[in-house]
């Protein structure tokens, strides 16, 4: 549904995204994970043609998005990051503002996600709460109708209870066939929500996997402090095992028993050691550690 | 909601407003004119400018109609015109980039020349339709001052302003497209329309001045059924381009 090849954009001369290229499949939801500065935002508004980019190709089901991004657009509903939006409509004529404009939009649908969130449909924007502005923001994308939905930051502000909502109708929306691209920093609901994550860093892609997979990798990590610097030359190689760190603080993701690797790394001067607790939240700290592509 | 209605919305109150103050400071003028006529030698002898005492002249000379010309267009709508446009035309674009709100509005199936297009159109209706109401009232008014003056002439002449304030839109139109900031992009129209007006104060530069195109002496001339053809026609091309280069520059600008 979503193809994107080599995309690249600058800021005058700091470059934002440095060849990013990444797919989302119909009835998928792909996670986009990455500290602030990744090019998340951006990598989003490009897609949506909110930003020109420099480089590279956005594909939106057959649609190319940088020759017609007109067309593109009516296939995407779209929740931005940014919650300023125009305070003087009331939450309802916002919702029917913002969709108005896809074909395929459900307008009772809206209505009904609204008060499924809990938001009041009369009450003017400039009285919403952030959250309930977010949830504004998500409704209008769910009821436009639209096969793919871009949804930046979709779930920030959000209560525990409309998280579970928010994380049941997108996995729906995947049910019924329509793709889903995510960013977020909320990584227990990414690892909850998506089928697969993609990692960006420094505008480049740091890693992508299934999100089954990232999670076993993270409980094959193992931690080790040690008293005495060391290089990565002087630690322990074997054939399905990778270091990452630096100087007294490694990780190492091993394919093999905990007891072997316990028994290979008993020479190390170690201060304290811990396993992966199998988290998104562990493949995130380990990998930007030390973030090499 | 369409387009054209969420940005009815956002300025119908301001039109309003221009209207109201625009009929009012009209109504005013119309009822002092018996007592201005009267008096029309000695204000001449107070006026500092020669521009102005060029108009009080003419007033002199051909009575009403230029008084009327100059109170309703020349002054009324030009003031007025320029602040509502200042105040609603501003924020056409660079509202949106302000308020942070131009990633929700452009992420919309909608293309941006539509958006452009559609609320340079709402401003441009906005800005006119009170010009013509109001002149067209004038047209009543003018009876209970023991005056009369015809459709014609009235409907030209407002038209013909309507053009000229259709050139300021397209101008605050293109400066809304480059601006990140409204109040920028007001400021910069207020001080264009100061500099114009001042540069009209002074003799020697005043026929470079944008104000000397809508002078009473073109008022005249469509009294006396000498239509400014070029000028509207230049006023048309000019706003014609702007609103060319202002959707060029948004087509291309990232928000």
């Amino acid at each position: 549904m979503l193809t994107v090849h080599n995309l690249r954009k600058s800021y005058g001369p700091t470059p934002v995204l440095q060849g990013v290229s990444l797919e989302v499949r119909a009835g998928e939801i792909v996670g986009l994970v990455g500290p602030n500065g990744a090019g998340k935002t951006t990598l989003l508004k490009c897609i949506v043609g909110v930003v020109h980019v420099d480089s590279g190709t956005i594909e939106v089901g057959t649609i190319d998005a940088r020759a017609d991004s007109l067309a593109a657009r009516r296939m995407i509903g779209y929740s931005p990051s940014e919650t300023a939006l125009y305070h003087r409509m009331r939450a309802a004529d916002l919702l029917r503002f913002a969709i108005g404009f896809h074909p395929h939009s459900n307008i009772s649908q809206g209505l009904a996600l609204l008060d499924e969130f809990g938001v009041p449909g009369r009450r003017r924007v400039s009285a919403l709460s952030h959250g309930m502005k977010r949830k504004v923001l998500l409704a209008q994308a769910i009821s436009s109708g639209a096969p793919m939905l871009i949804l930046d930051e979709p779930m920030e502000a959000f209560d525990p209870a409309a998280r579970k909502v928010a994380i049941d109708l997108l996995q729906e929306a995947a049910s019924s066939g329509r793709a889903v691209l995510c960013s977020s920093h909320d990584l227990a609901s990414t690892e909850r929500l998506c089928d697969r994550v993609v990692f960006l860093h420094g505008g480049r892609v740091l890693r992508e996997g299934p999100t089954g997979t990232l999670l076993a990798e993270a409980g094959r990590l193992v931690h080790i402090t040690l008293r005495t610097p060391m290089t990565a030359n002087e630690l322990p190689q074997h054939p399905g095992w990778k270091w990452s760190g630096n100087s007294t603080n490694w990780t190492l993701l091993h394919d093999g028993s905990p007891e072997d690797v316990l028994t290979s790394i008993a020479m190390l001067p170690i201060a304290s050691i811990r396993t992966g607790d199998g988290s998104l939240d562990e493949v995130f700290a380990t990998l930007y550690l030390d973030p090499q592509p | 909601m369409s387009l054209w209605k969420q940005y009815l919305r956002q300025g119908w109150w301001i039109t309003l407003g221009y209207f109201i103050i625009l009929e009012a400071a009209m109504v005013a003028a119309i009822l002092y004119w018996p007592r201005f006529r009267d008096n029309m030698p000695a204000i001449a002898k107070l006026v500092p400018f020669r521009a102005i005492q060029d108009l009080l002249a003419s007033m002199e000379h051909a009575g009403y109609w230029p008084y009327l010309a100059v109170q309703q267009w020349f002054k009324g709508c030009s003031l007025f015109g320029v602040a509502a446009i200042a105040f609603i035309g501003s924020g056409i674009i660079a509202r949106e980039a302000d308020q942070r709100t131009a990633e929700f509005l452009l992420s919309r199936p909608v293309s941006r020349r539509r958006i452009l297009l559609v609320r340079h159109a709402m401003l441009t209706a906005m800005i006119t339709a009170p010009v013509l109401v109001s002149s067209v009232s004038a047209i009543w008014l003018s009876q209970s001052v023991g005056e009369a003056i015809g459709w014609g002439e009235v409907l030209v002449s407002s038209v013909f302003m309507s053009l000229f304030l259709w050139t300021l839109v397209s101008l605050t139109t293109i400066v809304s497209t480059y601006s990140v900031n409204q109040m920028t992009a007001g400021a910069t129209v207020v001080g264009f329309a100061l500099v114009s007006f001042a540069m009209y104060l002074v003799e020697g530069i005043n026929q470079w001045s944008p104000f000397a195109l809508i002078d009473v002496r073109i008022f005249m001339d469509i009294h006396n059924g000498e239509y400014p053809w070029w000028i509207a026609g230049g006023f048309i091309l000019a706003s014609m381009t702007m609103l060319h280069f202002a959707d060029r520059r948004l087509a291309r600008r990232d928000f």
